[in-house]
């Protein structure tokens, strides 16, 4: 495969998702994690857009670094008492330096299956187009996003159900009964 | 156009790091972080496969697992915040009950 110029771009793009994947698992302090995932989601943006996914990689970064990591970045501020306060990482026993190497393990074996597998083998009938993707999406798929939709709306409302507060004085306020 | 069968390698080592993280880490909410990353690397490989086979259908599937992932992260939230308030703690070795 000769070195052009979108190889050496896929090339780095890949090795910065890759190091923000890294660091999201082993940076002490949830706050940074935070941070490295969001380099990870931006990366594989990137490689959204070289796989000519370009709406895909619009759709990646405004729902998960525009709205999913907003909602993380709220939780982590929410469940701690200083936003800078460092996390115990796990020690590094003798399980789960196994389990580190298991995974390690499994990402050779998978890679390998993944490279060699026989569906690469056939003719690469190149990406398909935005406008297919919409005809697609509302007319094939109609069902499944009117289902995705109302999925959403029975998140957002059990979401604010489970965090509804049940303290007498929110109750008497919502009530309007004075003090 | 980069070989597709480039951008599933990337989907899987992605794959592998996040199962690590969710291995390692006892903060709930990173745990949840590992799984988005998760996601997304299986999102990475439908996206391979459809730029493979000129079939859209994988890019329909992606748009679905985004909008799911963001339903999940919003309960996960939820989830962990509630726990947070009768824990006091959202690490996953302590927190055995979400009801006092």
């Amino acid at each position: 495969m000769a070195i052009d110029f979108e190889t050496i771009v896929f090339v780095i793009v890949s090795a910065a998702a890759v190091a923000g994947a890294i660091g999201c698992v082993f940076s002490s302090r949830v706050a940074h994690s935070l941070l490295w995932l969001m380099f990870t989601f931006f990366a594989v943006a990137g490689v959204f857009v070289m796989a000519y996914a370009e709406m895909l990689a619009a759709i990646q970064i405004l729902v998960y670094l525009g709205s999913v990591m907003l909602v993380v970045q709220f939780g982590v501020m929410l469940t701690r008492r200083r936003i800078q306060d460092v996390e115990s990482l796990p020690t590094l026993n003798a399980i789960s330096a196994l389990s580190g190497i298991g995974v390690f393990a499994f990402i050779l074996a998978l890679i390998r299956e993944v490279m060699e597998s026989s569906i690469w083998a056939s003719e690469n009938a190149g990406a398909p187009s935005t406008l297919e993707f919409a005809d697609s999406l509302f007319n094939e798929w109609t069902i499944a996003t009117v289902i995705l939709g109302s999925l959403l709306a029975m998140a957002m409302i059990g979401a604010s159900y489970l965090v509804r507060d049940e303290r007498l004085i929110n109750l008497l306020w919502d009530m309007g009964v004075e003090e | 156009m980069i070989d597709p069968s480039w951008i599933a390698a990337l989907g899987v080592i992605l794959f592998g790091v996040g199962l690590l993280g969710t291995f390692y880490h006892k903060n709930a909410i990173v745990v949840l972080m590992c799984i988005e990353l998760m996601l997304n690397a299986a999102n990475l490989n439908f996206v391979a496969a459809a730029s493979h086979y000129g079939d859209v259908n994988g890019w329909v599937f992606t748009a679905i697992a985004i909008a799911i992932a963001a339903a999940e992260v919003a309960i996960g939230l939820a989830i962990l915040l509630s726990l947070y308030s009768t824990q006091g703690t959202i690490s996953l070795d302590a927190a055995t009950e979400l009801k006092n």
